[in-house]
Formats: structure tokens, C-alpha cells, sequence
């Protein structure tokens, strides 16, 4: 009875103390209200009360002012308050609303993050609420108005800006941060995209959304910082290893995107743009063509020597590498191999030329009917550095076999760009499913390679089984992801969701006494709960995403960068696969496929190739005389 | 006893100072067709008509440049400043570069058109950013004229002091690889797969500069074939326009 009593007069002396400041009590109310509504966090309304801080500061120099006296300051809350109530009581309502209003906002929206802060609290630890479920409802309920908040500022025109003065990309809204910091846009610093990455999620669920946001803000931000002199001219290489007509519609839309984004090309391998093979280093040529052929091992591994040996053989000629697939096949040969080497000092050569003899036709009919399947996308002409961006696509659902060809040739190709083209060019390689071709290129090793040549790997996949071919290579590549993990709905979120760690909460138990009544006693432990939720990654909406990084994660909506309309539709092309039309190559102002070495040879000699630059030398020899020798 | 000044020389020489930015007096004499005397007084009627500006900017003859209301007479919308000081020197090589190949028999066969480079930034409507490199002039040659590079388009480099190998490099990729016409939308400066705009680039070279351009063209592999490297006019250099005149009027 004594109990119910204090409560009650508890309860009593609380309406009192509301009452008597009801201006407080009003805007308190008012905060948590749009508080609850809008899923913030209760820094919001402290920052809101912080910004008030001017208007009490000049209310307090006015009262000085006006009584100049320390007491008549000292004074000045109480009789503003007083003021209040007699204006009220005269029927001034707005008067008495603007007398008290620079003490009575600040001090109610402290007071609303109070109480809005002592509300998640109770909620998270189970101690409030009336009902068992509370907790849980209001956590529902708060995710609800929190996606709701974050789409509303996505919907709003320039909210979210692709690039921002201090390097970082902006992907979308925040709507629930655990362990990062609590903000309005979700935004990721630049070097985090110079990091290894990860995105995991399934159909339908906006990854190919994410993935153009991330991209168009890499490329914004290099072009940015490369102007500036602050890095290097910006490469994004997509291997896309699905390939289809949905793949040539992504590539499309990626154009549109990053030419908003700054970037003046981007070439559609092998549709529109080819790129050539024969580029390579002849090392390197040679162990990258003797890897396109399918070979096993036991017996077979005596074939593949055989098989290097001649290639090697073919690419390391006197005359010097290859150009171009016919080139090379011509060299296929007996008789050209033994002449090519027979000019003198080459005895080692031209006994294993010979030796190899009757392996070179079989030899010759591989690579025949490889570079048959692999289509004209790599015999040139192009390299990477004539477009700032290049989608690949790979018909890894189709041609499973020439698919992972191509991905072995276009790796060492991205490769070989990385260690002997242009310095400090800032490389990202995005790939998708690349599981799906794989098998001749692990995608850890692919990682390892990539770290060794300073390129940034972005690895995404439908499903985490779809990041690699085992469990082992797949927590490898999650736990490699140093730039962070993106998670959308997926069906099975718990092996990533696991990679995120756990973070301490406290439980408090109480009892139910009855229909809305809790004793108070109770207990309360602290207990390790994981930082991200796979339940709640399943039920992820389009666009959500969970951003994991360091221990953290912040679940947001991604904003859809808009593109500018389609272009005019493309000449057709005859079939994928088919690399720069016949047409298309004869306006190009033909060149001579020479060596660098041998680039710098007489004018004769280089327009020696068919079909040749017409000869300008009379007059360049009219104007300006012959060509100095240097 | 002066010649008869004829209205469209005068009116060619003011386009020509106008595209190249202006021209010394020796040169201006060689584009009006007439003696330093005449070209002096050409100049002074251009200045009384508030039309041009002259002063001794640099060693050598003085310079010429159109004032704005010079350039609204010729039509364009040029911002009107007097050359730059620390650009004299190529300018002056460029002028000259311009002057030697529009000399040449061929040149006037063809029918070629100088774009000048004041032309190719004025139609970037100051959109140039660090990574876009603007030759120092192209030359159009119509399709359809009497000689073998009909149709095609050149770029002209005129280089006095040797650059960095890798910027040479990459300045040459830069313009052979170019598809867009200058002031084009970002996405169609390089198209894959589409015809190059500049057929070729004709690097015109101080004897300090050859030795980097040569290397560099080297470096180029293939591409190399598109560069043609032929030495500056002796006229180029700053010297030339203090001596006395020598060269002949046209």
C-alpha cells in the first residue's frame, strides 16, 4: 500500500515538474516525437539543441543589455518564464511562445535526447516496454521509420553527392549504424576503394546498383585527385563472367553512368573494343598461351612441355614476337621454326625444333581451334590505356571453356599493364561471378597478384558460395577484404555476418506480474551479440545494403545514380564475340604492327605495312625539311 | 613610294594575329605579303581603328595582338589579352611552323586549313582540364584534294624545349588516340573503335627537343608510324626576329 502511494506521489510530483515547465515539456515531446517517427539516433537532437546555442547566446546578451546587471541575468530565465505564463494567461500565446522560446527549444530538445536515449536503452537491454515483446516490435518498428527516413533523403535531388571535397563516395543514406559512426549520408573514403572489396547479394536486390555507385564515385574521385596532381589517371576494369544480353545491358548503363562521372571512354570488350594479346611481354606471351590450352597432368604433362617448348620456340623468334594470331600460326610450323632459326648461332633451338617436329601440327590444330573459339577480341588492335573504363564480358554461363580462357588472358593482360605501363596509374578490377571461370585462375590468386601490383580487386558474387570454389578460398577472400564487405539479401548472410565479430549488449530480466505490470527486481548480464544480423540482411529491401568494415557495420539505401539516356543505338554488331567490324578497321589510318624496337626505323620501313599512312614527306620535306637524324 | 595596300591582306593579317594570339613584325610582314616599313604602318592603321595593340614584349621586333574590339570586327569571340610573355618563344614557333607549311607548293594543292590552337580552346569554352592536351594547330586537308592525305586531319607540335620522356609518351598517345574534335561531350574524346581524329601528328623541333620526341615516338611501338618529326624553321626561333629582315616578302 506504502508502495502504491510513493508511486503515486511519484507520479504527481513528475506531472507537476512537466507542467511547470511546460514549454520544455512541449518541445521535449515534440523531439522524441519526430525522433520516433524518423528512426534517429538521439545525437540528433542533441546537435539539434547544440544549434540553438546562438539564439540563447544573443537572448542572454539581450537580457544583459536591456537589465545591465549580473543579477537581472541571473534573473532573466525565471522572469522570461513568468512572462510566458502571464502573456498565456492573457490570451498572447505567440507572444508568450516567443518570450520563452530561446530558454525552453535548446533545453526541450536536450531534454527529448534524454528521454529518447533513455527510451533505446531500456528497449535494447529489455527493460522497457509493457509488453514482453516490446523490445522487439520497437526494434521493427524503428528499422521501419529509419528505412523510411533514409528514403526519403535518397529521393531528395543532390542529398547524396557521388564525390565529396574530402575524397570519399558517397553511396547512399544511413539507416542503422552498429559500432561506425552514426551520420546522415554513408559515405566511404577513397583509399577503401583502393582495397580490396567484397559484395555479396543475390538477384534483384540492387548490386548491380551498388556496384555502378561505387564505381562512377571511384572514377569521379581519381579523375578528381589525379587534376590535382594527387594520383594517377584512373583504370576501371569490369569483368563481367556471367556475359548475355543481361550483360551487354549492364555494360551499357556503366557507360552512361561513368560518363557522368568524368570518364571519356568506355570500351565494350569484345562487342565494340578488342585488345591485343600479342602485346605482352614474350615471357609472359609464352606462358599465357601455353596456359589458354586445356592440359592435364600424368602423361599429358609430357605433352605441355612439348607444347612450351614449341610455343616458346614460336614467340621468341629471331625475327621477334608475334603480331597477331595468324602471325603466330604461321610459326606453327616445321619447316618455319627450322628456317627462322637456321641463320646461325641458334643450335640449341634448332635441334628442338626439329626434335618437336611431329608434336607442332597437333600443336598448330589446338591453338587453331582455340583462338577460333576465343573470337577476335584479343588479336588486337587496342590496349588498355585507350579507355578509362573497359567492361569485359565473358559468356561464362555459355562458353564456360572460352570464358575462362579469355579471363586468364585479360588478368594477364590487366597484369602486365600494371607492371610496365603507365606508372602510378590508379587500376581498380571489378568482378563478377568470377567463380564461374575461374578454374584456371583461383580468385585468391588472383588477389595476391593484384596486391603485389598495387591493383584494387573488387570480388562480387550472387551468394557467398558464389565467391570462390571452396570454403577455404572463400574465407579467404572475405577476410582479405580490407576495403570492406557489402552485403545485400542473401539467403545464407551467416558466414559474413560471422566475419563481423560480435559486440558486448547487456539482457536484463524482469518478472511479469501481470498484464502490463513488471516487478522490479530483475538481473542483468552482458553478453557477446553478433554486429550484424543475419536475419535482418534477409530481409533486406531493393537497395539496402550492409556495409562491414573493422568490427562495424552501417546498413544504408543506396542512392541510383541516375544516367543520362541511352545513346543512339550501336551499329550492329554480327555476333558477340566479334571484335572491331571490317569496316570500322579500314577508317582506322591502318598502322604497321611493329615491335617498339623496331618502331623507330626510316619512314620506308614503316609505311612498309599494309595498308600504310600516305606518304606526307614531300610535302613536310617542302615546309620543313628532311627528317633530322637524331 | 609605298604599295598599294590591298583591303583583303589587310583582313587576312588580322585573322592570322588574331588566331595565333599576334604576331611580330617580321612575320606580320610576311603574312601581309609586303616589306617591315609597310607592316609597321599596317599596324599603326590597326591601331588607330583601336582595332590592335602593339608593343616591344620580348627581344626581337614588336608584337601585334588584336584588341577586343579588333576581334569583334574579325567575329570572334576570343577574350582579348596581349601574348603571354612566358609563351612568346612558341609562339613565335608556331607562327613560324604555320608560315613554312602554308609556304610549301603542296600545302595550297591541298587546299589545307589551319586550325589554330586559340581556335581549339575557344571551342573548349575554358572546359580544358589538366588531362586534355591542345595541340599547337591542326591542318585539315579536304577530302577530295589532289593529294595523297586527302581527308585526313593533322595535328602540329611544336616543340622548342624537350619535355620528359613519359609526358612526350603520353602527349603523343594522347593525340593519336583522340577521336572527338575539340569541345566535343567528355565521352566522345575517346571512342574505341572509332577513327582517330588526328591521321597523323607532325612534331615540329628545336635541335634540343628531337633527341626526346625521337625516343619517345620509339617508344610508342606502332603508333610511332603516325608521328612525323621534321626540324623548327630557322625563322622560329626569338633570335631570328631581332636580326634584320632577310626573308623575302611573298
Amino acid at each position: 500500500m506504502r508502495r502504491v502511494a510513493a508511486r503515486l506521489l511519484g507520479v504527481a510530483g513528475l506531472a507537476v515538474l512537466v507542467v511547470a515547465a511546460a514549454p520544455v515539456s512541449v518541445v521535449a515531446c515534440c523531439g522524441v516525437a519526430a525522433a520516433w517517427l524518423g528512426g534517429w539516433p538521439p545525437g540528433r537532437l542533441y546537435r539539434a539543441a547544440l544549434w540553438c546555442g546562438p539564439m540563447l547566446a544573443v537572448w542572454l546578451a539581450a537580457t544583459a543589455v536591456a537589465t545591465r546587471s549580473l543579477t537581472g541575468l541571473a534573473e532573466g530565465p525565471y522572469l522570461a518564464w513568468l512572462a510566458m505564463w502571464h502573456d498565456g494567461a492573457a490570451g498572447s500565446y505567440p507572444q508568450a511562445a516567443a518570450v520563452i522560446a530561446p530558454l525552453a527549444v535548446p533545453a526541450g530538445l536536450a531534454v527529448g535526447g534524454l528521454a529518447w536515449a533513455w527510451r533505446i536503452w531500456s528497449m535494447q537491454t529489455g527493460s522497457g516496454g509493457l509488453a514482453p515483446g516490446s523490445a522487439v516490435s520497437f526494434d521493427r518498428r524503428q528499422w521501419r521509420h529509419q528505412a523510411r527516413t533514409a528514403g526519403a533523403l535518397i529521393a531528395a535531388p543532390g542529398a547524396v553527392p557521388l564525390t565529396t571535397r574530402s575524397d570519399s563516395i558517397g553511396v547512399g543514406a544511413v539507416i542503422r549504424v552498429v559500432g561506425h559512426r552514426a551520420r546522415k549520408i554513408a559515405a566511404i573514403p577513397y583509399s577503401r576503394l583502393r582495397s580490396h572489396q567484397v559484395v555479396i547479394g543475390s538477384t534483384g536486390t540492387g548490386k548491380t546498383t551498388l556496384l555502378l555507385r561505387l564505381w562512377a564515385g571511384f572514377m569521379a574521385t581519381a579523375l578528381r585527385r589525379h587534376a590535382a596532381g594527387q594520383g594517377g589517371a584512373p583504370l576501371l576494369v569490369v569483368l563481367d563472367c556471367k556475359g548475355g544480353a543481361d550483360a551487354r545491358r549492364i555494360a551499357d548503363r556503366a557507360r552512361r553512368v561513368l560518363r557522368l562521372a568524368g570518364a571519356r571512354s568506355t570500351a565494350v570488350w569484345p562487342d565494340e573494343a578488342s585488345l591485343s594479346l600479342w602485346t605482352l611481354p614474350p615471357d609472359q606471351l609464352t606462358t599465357t598461351l601455353v596456359d589458354l590450352i586445356e592440359h592435364g597432368t600424368g602423361a599429358a604433362a609430357y605433352y605441355t612441355d612439348v607444347m612450351e617448348a614449341v610455343v616458346g620456340l614460336a614467340v621468341t623468334a629471331p625475327d621477334g614476337p608475334p603480331a597477331c594470331v595468324a602471325d603466330f600460326l604461321t610459326r606453327l610450323e616445321p619447316g618455319w621454326l627450322t628456317a627462322a632459326y637456321a641463320s646461325g648461332g641458334y643450335d640449341a633451338e634448332l635441334a628442338l625444333a626439329r626434335s618437336a617436329a611431329r608434336q607442332i601440327g597437333d600443336i598448330a590444330l589446338r591453338f587453331r581451334t582455340l583462338f577460333r573459339r576465343l573470337g577476335a577480341g584479343l588479336d588486337g588492335p587496342g590496349d588498355l590505356s585507350n579507355a578509362d573504363a573497359w567492361y569485359c564480358i565473358l559468356e561464362g554461363t555459355a562458353e564456360v571453356s572460352v570464358a575462362e580462357a579469355q579471363a586468364r588472358a585479360l588478368v594477364d593482360l590487366l597484369a602486365s599493364y600494371a607492371a610496365h605501363g603507365p606508372a602510378g596509374r590508379e587500376i581498380l578490377l571489378a568482378v563478377d561471378e568470377f567463380s564461374a571461370v575461374s578454374r584456371r585462375l583461383p580468385v585468391w590468386q588472383l588477389y595476391e597478384r593484384a596486391r603485389s601490383l598495387g591493383l584494387a580487386v573488387q570480388v562480387s558474387a550472387q551468394s557467398w558460395e558464389g565467391l570462390a570454389a571452396d570454403e577455404d578460398e572463400r574465407y579467404r577472400i572475405a577476410a582479405a577484404a580490407d576495403g570492406g564487405i557489402w552485403l545485400l539479401r542473401t539467403p545464407r548472410p551467416e558466414p559474413v555476418a560471422a566475419l563481423a565479430g560480435t559486440r558486448k549488449v547487456t539482457d536484463t530480466t524482469r518478472w511479469l506480474l501481470g498484464p502490463g505490470t513488471w516487478s522490479r527486481g530483475g538481473s542483468s548480464r552482458v553478453r557477446d551479440a553478433p554486429v550484424v544480423d543475419p536475419a535482418l540482411i534477409r530481409a533486406l529491401d531493393v537497395g539496402q545494403a550492409a556495409y562491414i568494415y573493422r568490427g562495424g557495420v552501417t546498413y544504408l539505401q543506396v542512392k541510383r545514380l541516375v544516367s543520362a539516356p541511352a545513346a543512339l543505338q550501336a551499329p550492329a554488331t554480327e555476333a558477340p564475340g566479334a571484335a572491331a567490324q571490317p569496316e570500322e578497321a579500314a577508317r582506322q589510318p591502318a598502322v604497321t604492327r611493329e615491335r617498339p624496337d623496331r618502331a623507330a626505323a626510316s619512314p620506308a620501313r614503316r609505311a612498309a605495312g599494309a595498308p600504310a599512312l600516305p606518304d606526307a614527306s614531300s610535302l613536310l620535306d617542302e615546309a620543313f625539311g628532311p627528317e633530322p637524324t637524331s | 613610294m609605298t604599295a598599294p595596300r590591298d583591303p583583303g591582306r589587310d583582313t587576312a593579317g588580322l585573322l592570322f594575329a588574331a588566331e595565333m594570339y599576334g604576331v611580330q613584325m617580321d612575320q606580320l610582314a610576311i603574312v601581309l605579303g609586303v616589306g617591315e616599313p609597310q607592316a609597321r604602318r599596317v599596324a599603326a592603321a590597326w591601331r588607330a581603328r583601336r582595332y590592335a595593340e602593339s608593343a616591344r614584349l620580348g627581344p626581337g621586333m614588336p608584337w601585334t595582338w588584336l584588341t577586343k574590339a579588333g576581334l569583334a570586327a574579325c567575329g570572334l569571340r576570343y577574350a582579348a589579352a596581349p601574348p603571354a610573355l612566358g609563351r612568346l618563344a612558341h609562339l613565335r614557333a608556331v607562327v613560324a611552323a604555320r608560315l613554312a607549311i602554308e609556304a610549301a607548293p603542296h600545302y595550297v594543292t591541298g587546299g589545307g586549313y589551319w586550325r589554330s590552337e586559340r581556335r581549339l580552346r575557344s571551342r573548349m569554352g575554358g572546359r580544358v582540364g589538366l588531362r586534355e592536351h591542345v595541340p599547337d594547330g591542326e591542318v585539315h586537308w579536304p577530302s577530295g584534294a589532289a593529294v595523297p592525305w586527302a581527308g585526313e586531319c593533322w595535328a602540329i607540335e611544336a616543340e622548342l624545349t624537350p619535355k620528359t620522356m613519359r609526358r612526350t609518351v603520353t602527349i603523343m598517345r594522347e593525340l593519336l588516340s583522340r577521336t572527338g574534335d575539340y569541345g566535343c561531350p567528355a565521352d566522345e574524346v575517346r571512342v574505341p573503335g572509332q577513327p582517330p581524329r588526328h591521321a597523323r601528328a607532325v612534331y615540329l623541333c628545336s635541335a634540343a627537343a628531337q633527341r626526346v620526341v625521337a625516343r619517345a615516338r620509339a617508344e610508342l611501338g606502332s603508333l610511332g608510324a603516325r608521328i612525323e618529326i621534321r626540324s623548327l624553321p630557322p625563322a622560329a626561333a626569338m633570335s631570328a626576329a631581332s636580326r634584320p629582315a632577310q626573308r623575302e616578302t611573298q
